[in-house]
């Protein structure tokens, strides 16, 4: 069997394959194909748990490993060192041998205990440096209170022991440096001093008066400079306080207060003396602690700039090493013969290149047993897979985000990589909008390299993903912008004008150049005119019906395609026929109409030309008949549009009826000679069934022989799907929804491409306000203020043009041309009920997770 | 002037592009997609001017302006 060429206009051929192999290079063999990225493992232990698999323990293990990786990456954000990005590694990341996995694993063991014994130290010298900073601003403020408080002990002694003291005592006693000297323990006052969160303090002063009743004598001042907590590294802004209150108990309930309330408590010294000493000291250990956390920082951070150099490759590594056995846990395991079993989806043109992948790795690894490459038949869908470029991503991801593509049916993707952006084009045709985003997206083509590096944000993300489509978009929007004659709303006089002035070129009426046609795009004579949105938008409107016609009709040719490649006969005559004559015979003649109507010199036979929308109502509604008989489109125009209208009529019950009855008579039919679906099969056990099968149709599991476990491991495939039995009452109602469906949708459909003339009337429209409102104005000035006016007005409309007409309108309009083609165009061909094709790709991988 | 040529003219010349461009797509695996896009391209722009032409071959309504008459002689 020779695969055909795999073209973007069908999904890739597949095949189910089977590979077995020696255990000894599973993950050898799993990591190159990982490479390759062309293989979609099938899940052969869905029944076992994540817990229970082969390969778990390795899991768990890499698992750990990409922790720490993690954990290094924090530190590094938190100490604000780069890691080197993943973009400036010249290697590309060759898969690592299971040593250099051990290497790796051992190595990032002990740098985790390295950095994290390197970070405990830290943040134990940093939390001794803030009580040390704590204590310092303790000592130095409560020196204030208590110089402050000095002053005042006789006061305080006095009220203490009120009742002999005599009354000229104070006067006596005043002045005397005795009393200073006295201290407070003398006087059997002590004192709490300590710091506490700024916003603790309101509290802590409640919490204090209420229960001891107002008996103590409470200081407090703020620290002007925030103090940072280590562990978190949040600033807090602290106060110093000092309590000074009578008795030992209290002095004690006062502790308990503070210290619940997470308060610092400090001893400090009331003797000044003491107090100097203490500063100084605390000063001299403050700067000693310091400089060695100058030094721990700096090893900190020599060896988390160390680990930055080559973090990202290991990340990348351990993401590839843990991806090859999440794949390896999909794989059977033969505990007699050692070997693993894997079973994968492939495209049929990348099976030489996987053979030979997998022979270089057998003869890397000097293993005589080869890896044996199996075909296996199947019954089950493929998944439907489309190899893309840079090109056609950005058109196969739009269809594909519709539905994934039934295998091998013709991929909409492809027409869609011009219909798309034209579609796009005919409502954002502007010459001068046009070059912009074709320049756009030249840039972002030409810088393609660098801007995939670069982080982008997400809404530029998603445009330089559709970078492509943008550009065929510009190019399209350049060709329709002259074609309607715009640039930037202005017009494009490139040809001779078919029209000329009446009276000497002032007008106001115009005679046409006798014999002439503006021979591309419309006359820019209609620019500015005073009935120019009646012509445009007639024109403009019969436009988007015709494109809309070719279109639909284009789209519904593919219907035929796709029957004739599945080769069902009575899709083509139960649905594409019917449904083709139908559309032709109303739509096809609406177009016909327009056509002809144009092509008629209705000033030259001297008739008056028919409305085009009455004719298609009477057609309708009194057929036989038209608005003015006097006047006919052409000559028998009644006779033929009865014919037309019942030929559509006829069409309906045949689309509704044909296909039912014809698989109802098939199925009678094979019935009859005695065939029965496998579901019904009597006698024979479905196990039984498929195991002839699989023994019939692969010769690879002779191998096995009568092997219990290989076989049960074999037979779990192929009886995944079950062939549906025939229900004529749902296929009825399958064909009645589609009939009513297709024909609704003729009408809807046609009425819906209108939004072709709509959003491009509405975009001319938007950008001649703009001129008027910006440029126009602009250019009224004179002289040097109008030389600057004009640069500020030419800045405001050029932003506004990007901005509003470029990006705005141009997104509105793709919209609408993804609207069309996911349901106008889409309805008329596309099965959509297929699998997506998710290969094991590292490239995928690391995409989807990326190291940064 | 073969005016009502035109669109034929257009067609054989679109015709022969769309050969050229079934024979002379560069080979290899994006050949099927160089073809589509060429020639549907041809056949998109070709139709969009095709009509454009054709709805000004026989013009019905011929363009009005007011505002090109000196104001004075504007006939009231």
């Amino acid at each position: 069997m020779a695969p055909t060429k795999d073209t973007m206009f069908r999904s890739a051929d597949m095949c189910l394959t089977q590979l077995y192999i020696a255990n000894e290079i599973g993950r050898e063999v799993v990591s190159a194909l990982g490479e390759l990225g062309v293989m979609d493992f099938r899940d052969l232990n869905s029944e076992t748990t994540a817990f229970q698999r082969t390969f778990t323990q390795e899991i768990r293990r890499l698992d750990n490993v990409e922790r720490q990786l993690r954990y290094f990456h924090a530190q590094m954000d938190k100490a604000g060192i780069p890691m080197r990005s993943i973009h400036d590694f010249n290697n590309p990341f060759t898969s690592p041998s299971a040593s250099e996995i051990d290497e790796l694993a051992d190595k990032s063991q002990s740098l985790e205990n390295r950095i994290s014994s390197l970070n405990e130290s830290y943040e134990t010298l940093k939390k001794r440096e803030v009580e040390l900073t704590e204590w310092r601003w303790v000592l130095r403020e409560a020196g204030g209170f208590f110089d402050r408080a000095r002053g005042q002990t006789e006061e305080i002694r006095h009220s203490l022991d009120e009742d002999d003291a005599p009354l000229l005592r104070d006067v006596e006693q005043s002045g005397h440096t005795e009393g200073a000297d006295r201290s407070f323990s003398v006087m059997n006052i002590g004192f709490v001093a300590g710091v506490i969160p700024r916003d603790r303090i309101a509290a802590f002063e409640r919490i204090l008066w209420r229960t001891l009743r107002g008996n103590l004598y409470m200081n407090q001042s703020e620290i002007p400079e925030p103090i940072i907590n280590p562990e978190t590294n949040e600033e807090i802004s602290k106060n110093v306080f000092i309590i000074f209150a009578h008795g030992k108990e209290i002095i004690a309930k006062i502790r308990k207060i503070s210290e619940s309330l997470g308060a610092d408590l400090y001893s400090v010294d009331e003797n000044s003396e003491l107090r100097r000493d203490q500063i100084r000291e605390v000063n001299t250990r403050l700067s000693d602690l310091a400089s060695v956390l100058r030094n721990t920082k700096y090893t900190l951070d020599a060896e988390l700039t160390a680990i930055g150099r080559s973090l990202a490759a290991w990340m990348v590594i351990i993401k590839k090493e843990k991806g090859t056995y999440q794949t390896l846990n999909k794989f059977s395991y033969d505990h007699q013969r050692k070997t693993l079993i894997a079973e994968a989806w492939a495209p049929t043109n990348y099976l030489g290149v996987i053979k030979s992948t997998l022979r270089d790795v057998n003869d890397r690894a000097g293993l005589s047993v080869p890896t044996i490459v199996n075909q296996i038949k199947t019954t089950k869908t493929p998944p439907t897979f489309f190899k893309t470029n840079r090109f056609t991503l950005g058109f196969q991801s739009i269809i594909d985000a519709y539905g994934t593509m039934k295998y091998r049916e013709v991929n909409p993707a492809l027409p869609a990589i011009v219909t798309f952006p034209f579609f796009f084009a005919v409502m954002f045709g502007d010459f001068g909008h046009g070059v912009i985003i074709f320049l756009a997206s030249l840039a972002m083509i030409y810088y393609e390299r660098k801007l995939q590096r670069s982080k982008l944000d997400e809404l530029f993300s998603m445009i330089f993903y559709g970078r492509y489509i943008i550009f065929m978009m510009g190019i399209y929007s350049m060709y329709t912008g002259l074609l309607y004659c715009d640039a930037f709303s202005k017009e494009l006089p490139i040809f001779k004008s078919m029209w000329t002035w009446n009276d000497n070129g002032k007008g106001p009426t115009a005679s046409r150049v006798d014999g002439y046609t503006y021979p591309f795009g419309m006359d820019w004579r209609w620019h500015d005119t005073d009935n120019d949105l009646l012509f445009s938008n007639s024109y403009k409107m019969k436009l988007s019906i015709l494109l809309g016609w070719c279109h639909m009709t284009f789209s519904l040719g593919w219907s035929l395609v796709n029957a004739r490649y599945f080769a069902t006969p009575i899709d083509i005559w139960g649905n594409f026929v019917p449904g083709m004559i139908y559309f032709q015979s109303i739509f096809g003649y609406l177009s016909f109409s327009i056509v002809y109507k144009w092509c008629v010199d209705w000033a030259a036979i001297g008739r008056q030309p028919p409305s085009l929308l009455n004719m298609m109502i009477y057609m309708f509604l009194q057929p036989g008949t038209l608005e003015d008989p006097e006047n006919p489109l052409y000559k028998g125009q009644a006779q033929v549009q009865v014919v037309l209208l019942l030929t559509a009529l006829i069409c309906v019950p045949i689309l509704l009826f044909l296909k039912p009855f014809y698989l109802r008579w098939e199925h009678n039919k094979a019935r009859a000679l005695g065939y029965r679906g496998i579901g019904e099969s009597t006698g024979v056990s479905a196990l039984d069934d498929d195991d002839d099968e699989g023994q019939t149709l692969n010769n690879g599991r002779e191998s096995f022989g009568n092997d219990e476990d290989g076989i049960a491991m074999i037979t779990q495939d192929i009886h995944g799907e079950e062939h549906e039995e025939f229900d004529f009452g749902e296929i009825m109602i399958h064909q009645v929804i589609h009939t009513i469906e297709f024909c609704l949708e003729g009408v809807s459909h046609t009425a819906s491409y209108l939004r072709l003339w709509a959003l491009s009337l509405a975009h001319q429209r938007l950008s001649i306000v703009l001129w008027d409102m910006t440029m126009r104005i602009g250019f009224g000035f004179t002289g040097i203020s109008g030389a600057i006016i004009m640069v500020i007005i030419f800045f405001v409309w050029f932003m506004l043009t990007v901005f509003v007409l470029c990006i705005m309108e141009g997104t509105s309009a793709m919209l609408h041309s993804l609207r069309l083609h996911w349901v106008e165009a889409m309805s008329k061909h596309f099965m959509g009920d297929g699998v997506p094709f998710e290969p094991f790709s590292f490239k995928i991988l690391l995409e989807e997770d990326p190291v940064e | 002037m073969a005016n009502g040529w035109a669109p034929f003219i257009g067609l054989i010349i679109v015709a022969v592009f769309c050969a050229g461009a079934w024979f002379g797509s560069p080979k290899g695996e994006n050949q099927t997609v160089w073809r589509s896009t060429l020639m549907l391209s041809a056949v998109a722009m070709y139709l969009m001017w095709v009509i454009t032409f054709l709805a000004q071959l026989n013009p019905i309504i011929a363009p009005i302006r007011y505002d090109i008459r000196p104001e004075d002689e504007i006939p009231r």
